[in-house]
């Protein structure tokens, strides 16, 4: 009994992500984006002809190594890979960038329109967010790694500490680009304190915050990888610094076109998600029309 | 008390207003201004640009303080913006990020009046001002003077007893400022004279001065110099710009406009040549 209701729970639940990834896909499939990539496989196909395998693997190789790889990678289990596939490493790498950037998102956003507000607490934290936001990001890795150990966390951390940066540095700009006469007439109409940051601030701010939330996810991505080269056990990284021991350059470049293909992915669902959120601002929605 | 003397609805003691330019300059906007205005007037403000109209009216909004004098509104003293007095802006203020309709309703919806009435009252006043085709309509998609009409539409379905409009009709068309013109005073007179509400109307415009007001007060760098009821009946047509009272008042605003003789024959060379 509590098998069949957890499968009714559980099925209107897969809908979503395999929508959007459809939607997704078909973004990333236009045709200008597919003949960039016959072109990049050709000069690539071209080099790989010339180089040794070693060097450059030719695109057949890496693509069938992707196929063959994604579900079962026994050799990496021989250098103490957790799960040898590509798939639980790539879910793991995702389920940190997913909290990261969700972390991230909501502490940078929140404070930036604070700060946008409230001039009091924007001579407080804007100091120290530009002074963050001008310090490459890895500098703050060994600390972490004091911190927190070279566990999950680790990487987390950094991963939040970028996202937030970059979207309190949108989340402040798109709120102190809105227009005052917006809040004026709102205010004679009688709109109190809350309505004018419910229905004002945060609509008028979304297309911002969402390019921004687009450029943080992007950077999230590698950012989180890299970290895991430094000592994670699981993860892409953790993959890539395995086979970069092992001079495994066909395993490296296949682990590197799924982190590119989800990376695509990924951007073309933030893409179609600025589109239906701001459907009212022409500049974004028609950017992709 | 006399039953035909409305209750004052809005007076001003000696306000005054100044702003510190980023140059370090003081710059007197409003200078000294008094006047008690009567519940359903209907008063045109006129004057040269950068007389202070626009710093009157914010004043009277609440949204600027004045440096010094009281204004009261509806026999309260003004701290603060609230519905009670309606204001369409001389810049656009329509919220792009709201279709047509949602903006129109807006500050009912503020005020918590329940959905299927405000928007009934929001769609009303669309019709009236002539825009009902395009209420699901984004902002973006409309023109400057279709913007115009949807703040108006918004500031009288809110209701608020007294409006003030800063220069509405500066940016249309000959033929759309007129039947915007109607449009107004429909509004303002749609259920006689007991009901109107108040409206101060800020224009440039002479003519138009004329033809809406009971009352024109033309200011001059900040001082209100002139106060002038316009008694010709209603409803107005072009022909009343001719009766001799009008051209009177016309030929005085002209005066405090600096334009003596453009009342005359010259102005139309003038004209002619240019
Ligand atoms: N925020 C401000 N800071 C400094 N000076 C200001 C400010 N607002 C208005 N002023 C000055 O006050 C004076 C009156 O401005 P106001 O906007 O009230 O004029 P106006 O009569 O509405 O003109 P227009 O017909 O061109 O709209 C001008 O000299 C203007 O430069
Ligand atoms: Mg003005």
């Amino acid at each position: 009994m509590t098998t069949v209701t957890a499968t009714v729970k559980a099925a209107p639940r897969r809908v979503r992500p395999l929508r959007l990834f459809a939607y997704g896909l078909a973004a990333a499939l236009d045709p200008l984006r597919l003949a960039g990539l016959v072109v990049f496989a050709l000069i690539w196909e071209g080099l790989s002809s010339v180089l040794s395998t070693i060097i450059l693997p030719p695109p057949q190789n890496v693509v069938a190594r992707l196929w063959t790889d994604f579900l079962d990678a026994p050799s990496l289990s021989y250098y103490g890979v957790a799960n040898p596939n590509l798939y639980a490493n790539l879910l793991y790498t995702a389920e940190n960038v997913v909290i990261a950037v969700a972390i991230g998102a909501a502490i940078g956003i929140v404070a930036g329109l604070v700060s946008a507000r409230f001039s009091l607490v924007r001579a407080i934290i804007n100091p120290v967010m530009m002074t963050a936001g001008t310090v490459p990001i890895l500098i703050a890795a060994p600390f972490l790694l004091i911190w927190f150990g070279v566990g999950r966390l680790s990487a987390v951390c950094l991963v939040i500490f970028y996202v937030t940066v970059i979207l309190y540095l949108f989340a402040q700009r798109a709120a102190s680009n809105v227009s005052p006469i917006y809040e004026e007439f709102a205010r004679t109409l009688g709109a109190s304190q809350r309505q004018i940051v419910v229905d004002l601030l945060i609509p008028a701010t979304v297309p911002e915050i969402l390019g921004g939330l687009r450029i943080a996810l992007a950077g999230a991505w590698g950012l989180e990888a890299v970290s895991e080269l430094l000592g994670s056990q699981e993860g892409m990284g953790k993959v890539l610094e395995v086979l970069a021991g092992a001079t495994d350059s066909e395993g490296i470049m296949a682990s590197l076109l799924l982190l590119g293909l989800v990376a695509i992915i990924v951007d073309a669902i933030a893409g179609w998600a600025v589109k239906r959120l701001a459907s009212w601002n022409a500049g974004l929605s028609s950017e992709r029309n | 008390m006399s039953t035909n003397v409305a209750p004052r609805m809005i007076e001003l003691v000696h306000v005054e207003r100044s702003f510190r330019r980023a140059d370090g300059t003081d710059v007197k906007a409003v200078n000294d201004v008094s006047f008690v205005i009567p519940e359903g007037e209907f008063v045109c403000l006129v004057g040269p640009s950068g007389c202070g109209k626009s710093t009157l009216l914010q004043m009277l909004a609440g949204l600027l303080e004045p440096s010094d004098g009281d204004i009261v509104v509806g026999n309260k003293p003004v701290t603060g913006p609230g519905p009670d007095r309606g204001v369409v802006f001389q810049k656009d203020s329509v919220f792009p990020w709201m279709r047509v309709i949602d903006n129109v309703e807006y500050g009912l919806k503020c005020r918590g009046v329940p959905a299927a009435e405000r928007r009934e009252i929001a769609w009303t006043y669309l019709k009236h001002v002539g825009l009902s085709h395009v209420e699901r309509a984004w902002p973006r998609e409309l023109s400057g003077g279709m913007l115009k009409r949807v703040a108006i539409a918004t500031v009288f379905a809110n209701g608020g007893r007294v409006l003030m409009l800063d220069e509405p009709f500066g940016a249309l068309d000959y033929v759309t400022r007129h039947q915007l013109q109607d449009v107004l005073l429909n509004l303002w007179n749609a259920d006689g004279a007991g009901t109107r509400r108040t409206v101060i109307f800020v224009t440039h415009d002479v003519d138009e001065a004329l033809s809406l007001a009971d009352r024109i007060m033309v200011f001059r760098s900040g001082n209100k110099v002139d106060d002038i009821a316009v008694k010709v009946s209603r409803p107005r047509t072009t022909d009343s710009l001719l009766l001799p009272e009008m051209v009177e008042i016309k030929r005085k605003l002209l005066h405090h406009l600096g334009l003596d003789h453009a009342a005359g024959l010259d102005a139309v060379a003038d004209e002619a040549v240019a």
